[in-house]
């Protein structure tokens, strides 16, 4: 017959693993890259506020420079004029260079380069200054003269270059450092597109990989899901296929059985019926021995008279024990053999009111022998073939109440339970029990547990077995010896047709 | 059998032990008309059909038949005698046999067997049931052969 076997497949693993550990990679190498990129936008913007500072510098150096150079238009305009605009405008310009210059020194103050630059710078302003207001008030005073002499005397020029020299020291400082600034604010944003960059080919990386698995596990999946169709598909052949050779079996055995039963019997009618003829015989052996002894008693030998009157009807009786006993048991196949036979018919059945029927029909034997039979709780319904069921608890009920322990009320209980499509019937006792060794001989025909004590032949749990799997069922025992035994069938909630052979 | 020494009777069983309690039992109901016993089917089928003295060429005859015979099968010798044509297929046959099976027993009366028994396996019910057989064989009209 064909053989359909799936596997599931369960060698990829190995590959599955790799797989997961390289997507965990993945994504720790993003989440590195993405600190490493904010570390660097961290880094970006401290040297792009350098960057700004130094522009700043150089702008506070620029109007430094530029309000010195103007200071000296208005004071020269008043030189001239010795109009009060001119004055007016110097003393303003005059005024905001402190805070001008003050700027430039908040801001130079961490670069002690520019520091030095900025001391001579001030140095420088303050002499110009000092000039410049000492023409200015001699002006004021009236003393024009003195003031353009001493205009000409002062080396104003001179010092003016030197400041503007200083000035541009200190910007061409910034500028260096600001070429320093932007080198390292490029080389940070360098920095920063490359880790980019990483990121980027890890995302990719980690997307293509993790498409890569879920791909891998959705293949994976739909093959176990293939497999489990197949699987479910053929299994239903398969059983039929199990079934069918299974009920061929089984007619099998029934034939078998039901012809040694009759080729058996053949034989044993002629022994019956000739120790039958033979016991027949005994009657007027018996008759002419009572005549001889009357008529001539010496005729009569001791040997002929136990002959006709012990060892004759002695060798009959056992003849004719043994072969009733061998008549019970072929009896026992055939009736077996038949049973596989009839016809199943499945109808909805009510176990505990069967059980109730089962007990009424035996209540005699229940009494005398001191027992109880009960159902405990509900037991579901069942369909199955009403006879058999009723021949199977009546077997188990009978065998409970037939092995009880000796000083103890037998106390027999029925219960039931449904379980995926089938249904647990158990018959408890708390008889003598039956010796785990036994506990599947006892379902073996002839055979027998415990002490001899009770009639029987070894038919009934034999009978039972045979009717639970006619009905598709199978039947067990749990017991321990002196602890009573529970006999558990195990039969299909609904018994079809289908599942009989056909 | 109102013509009891012409009607003969024709016993197939392959059990001697059987045959010779069947006789004794048919002679205890009082039945003395001649018995011819064969122990398998072909020797009873010639004796039958071909035999001067056989029931298709002298008289006519009851047929007692065993299902279980070691050369072939109880039924085929029935099928034979009660076949379409044939010079014996209003002879009576008694199947006497240990077979008790539903279906055998339908078939050998939809092959024309007109008594069908199953041998008790208890003596006193076996030698009872032969002896009211005996009585019946007793009673019963046999048809002359058309030759």
């Amino acid at each position: 017959m064909p053989e359909t076997r799936v596997k599931l497949t369960t060698n990829n693993r190995p590959i599955g693993r790799v797989l997961l550990a390289c997507m965990v990679l993945g994504f720790a190498s993003l989440i590195a890259a993405g600190f490493a990129a904010a570390w660097l936008t961290g880094q970006n913007q401290e040297h792009t506020r350098w960057v700004n500072h130094t522009y700043e510098v150089e702008l506070a150096i620029a109007q430094a420079s530029i309000a010195i150079e103007q200071g000296e238009t208005p004071r020269r305009g008043y030189l001239i004029t010795r109009s009060p605009i001119y004055l007016a405008t110097y003393r303003a310009n005059r005024a905001k260079q402190p805070e001008i210059l003050a700027r430039v020194a908040r801001l130079t103050a961490d670069n002690p380069a520019q520091r030095a630059n900025y001391a001579k710078l001030t140095m420088l302003v303050a002499d110009l200054q000092r000039q410049r207001d000492l023409t200015v008030s001699l002006v004021e005073q009236g003393r024009g003269r003195e003031a353009i002499a001493e205009f000409f005397t002062e080396t104003g020029a001179r010092r003016m270059n030197k400041i503007r020299a200083v000035a541009r020291q200190m910007a061409d400082a910034e500028r260096r450092l600001l070429t320093i600034r932007d080198a390292d604010q490029t080389r940070s944003l360098r920095a920063f597109y490359i880790v980019l960059g990483i990121a980027g080919l890890i995302l990719l990386f980690v997307a293509v990989l993790s498409v890569m698995t879920v791909m891998r596990y959705t293949r994976d999946l739909t093959r176990s899901r293939d497999s489990l169709n197949t699987l479910n598909e053929t299994l239903e052949e398969q059983v039929i296929e199990r079934t069918k050779d299974l009920s061929l079996a089984n007619d099998e055995i029934q034939r078998f059985a039901y012809i040694v039963s009759h080729d058996l019997r053949s034989p044993l009618v002629n022994v019956m019926g000739f120790t039958a003829e033979l016991a027949a015989t005994v009657t007027p052996l018996e008759e002419l021995l009572a005549r001889a002894e009357e008529i001539a008693p010496d005729i009569v030998t001791e040997e002929a008279r136990l002959a006709v009157r012990e060892d004759l009807p002695e060798a009959v009786g056992f003849i004719r024990t043994s072969t009733q006993k061998m008549d019970r048991l072929i009896n026992a196949i055939l009736k077996l053999s038949r049973e596989g036979r009839r016809v199943i018919t499945p109808e909805p059945l009510d176990i505990a009111e069967l059980v109730g029927t089962i007990k009424g029909s035996m209540q005699h034997i229940i009494d005398e022998r001191g027992a109880s039979v009960s159902v405990a709780g509900t037991i579901p319904t069942l369909t199955s073939d009403r006879l058999a069921i009723e021949q199977i608890l009546s077997n188990l009920i009978e065998n409970a109440t037939k092995y009880l322990k000796p000083g103890r009320p037998g106390v027999i209980t029925v219960t039931g339970v449904e379980e995926r499509g089938r249904v647990l019937l158990s018959v408890a006792d708390n008889g003598r029990g039956i010796d785990i060794r036994d506990h599947s001989r006892v379902f073996d025909l002839f055979r027998r547990s415990g002490t001899q004590d009770q009639p029987g032949e070894g038919i009934g749990l034999a009978h039972v077995r045979a009717l639970a799997y006619r009905l598709g069922g199978t039947i067990d025992v749990a017991s321990e010896l002196g602890e009573g035994a529970t006999f558990r069938l195990n039969l299909p909630k609904i018994l079809t047709t289908q599942d009989l052979k056909a | 059998m109102t013509e009891h020494q012409t009607v003969g009777i024709v016993m197939i069983e392959d059990d001697e032990g059987h045959a010779r309690l069947i006789e004794k039992n048919i002679r205890r109901a009082g039945i003395s008309n001649g018995i011819r016993h064969f122990t398998d089917g072909g020797t009873a089928l010639d004796f039958l059909f071909n035999a001067p003295d056989g029931p298709a060429l002298n008289g006519p005859a009851l047929i007692l038949l065993d299902l279980n015979l070691p050369d072939m099968s109880g039924t085929d010798i029935l099928g034979k005698i009660k076949a379409e044509g044939s010079p014996l297929r209003r002879t009576p046959v008694v199947v006497l046999t240990t077979t008790d099976d539903k279906i055998e027993i339908q078939r050998c009366y939809d092959l024309g067997c007109n008594v069908y028994i199953t041998k008790p396996v208890n003596y006193e019910s076996f030698a009872t049931a032969i002896r009211q057989l005996g009585l019946f064989l007793s009673v019963i009209q046999v048809p002359e052969i058309e030759a």
